[in-house]
């Protein structure tokens, strides 16, 4: 890699920590979710940091060319990341559902309670 | 010993309906010396259901955020098992159902789990629906059969009545996502019996079908998809 395209990353790199870290400050994204950006990030650091660790691994993994082996990489990743995004999203709608229920029931055994006096 | 019955009926902007179907259910009560009790879930509707519910004195259930009909008919199970009833029996709030079958659909209850008011057995309804739901209706039925090995004919039916054990089961557990043909499956897969009983339905007063269009294809195979993976599923 040249210098130049380090630099770019590491930038990239740091920058992107750095928003996800305030984000997470905020209180917008909880830590366990955060993780996982945090760990797709530290993975291109390493990639800039370390020489020919992608052509390495680009070899290693068996395909031509080191950006066809980071756009399926990256393609991958962002996958699972929706596939786990749609299960919490799942499990958030049935945990919904049942608050709306019990609370809705509540309501309407207070209401009689209140009248009933 | 007299068993507990309770009237579900789901309702979502049901204001010009509602009041008639609860009052067909308190005369028919009179008339027949039965005691049906009722519980309305209001869906969450944005008209005037609300009121007429509370000016009316009828019973009922706000809930707080719009759910669809699964969600809504879940709650009503809910109550049914909190108040200890023996029956519930689900009712459609827009006059489709005919309160005076409910007596025979408790009555298959003896040897049944769950009774299905079904359109397409028996020659008492002259309403089967159009064309094309039915063939849709088909469509579920004979993959309902496939998997479970039960003829269901009227799959979408929304008039129907369980006892206890399935009251409890379905207040713990309802397909949220098309809950008749589904929760149906559920049961036949859980080893709980069903039948069917013939009964009257009306045309939908008001509300218009959209027939041929791309989103019954997705709805039919969504269906289908659910009753494959609800099949598939492993039950305790």
């Amino acid at each position: 890699m040249s210098l130049k395209l380090i630099l770019e990353a590491l930038t990239f790199g740091i920058v992107m920590i750095i928003i996800i870290i305030s984000i997470v400050k905020r209180g917008r994204i909880s830590i366990k979710y955060s993780l996982v950006w945090l760990l797709s990030i530290f993975i291109i650091l390493l990639a800039a940091l370390i020489p020919n660790f992608m052509q390495m691994l680009a070899d290693f993994l068996g395909f031509q060319t080191m950006s066809n082996m980071i756009f399926c990489l990256l393609f991958t990743l962002l996958i699972f990341i929706c596939i786990s995004l749609t299960i919490i999203v799942s499990g958030q709608k049935e945990k919904i559902r049942l608050l709306i229920q019990e609370v809705s029931i509540l309501k309407e055994k207070v209401d009689k309670d209140e009248k009933g006096r | 010993m007299v068993k507990k019955i309770l009237i579900i009926i789901p309702a979502y902007n049901e204001q010009y309906n509602i009041l008639k179907t609860y009052k067909s259910i308190i005369d028919y009560n009179k008339q027949n010396k039965t005691n049906y009790d009722v519980i309305v879930i209001n869906d969450g509707s944005i008209d005037n259901t609300k009121y007429i519910l509370e000016k009316n004195k009828i019973p009922h259930i706000n809930l707080i955020h719009n759910l669809g009909i699964g969600g809504a008919v879940q709650t009503g199970y809910k109550y049914a098992f909190e108040n200890n009833y023996d029956i519930a029996v689900q009712f459609d709030g827009d006059g489709q159902h005919d309160i005076r079958y409910i007596k025979d659909l408790i009555s298959s209850l003896k040897d049944n789990d769950m009774a299905i008011g079904s359109r397409f057995i028996g020659t008492k309804s002259s309403f089967k629906s159009t064309k094309m739901r039915r063939l849709g209706i088909n469509v579920i039925s004979f993959f309902i059969k496939l998997f479970t090995g039960k003829k269901i004919y009227d799959t979408t039916s929304g008039f129907r009545a369980c006892n206890r054990v399935l009251i409890e089961k379905f207040s713990m557990s309802y397909p949220t996502e098309y809950p008749e043909p589904i929760s149906t499956v559920e049961a036949l897969k859980t080893n709980h019996k069903i039948c069917e009983v013939a009964v009257e339905m009306n045309e939908r007063e008001a509300g218009t079908s959209s027939i041929h269009s791309w989103k019954n294809i997705y709805y039919m195979v969504n269906v289908i998809l659910s009753i494959i993976v609800v099949s598939l599923r492993r039950y305790k």
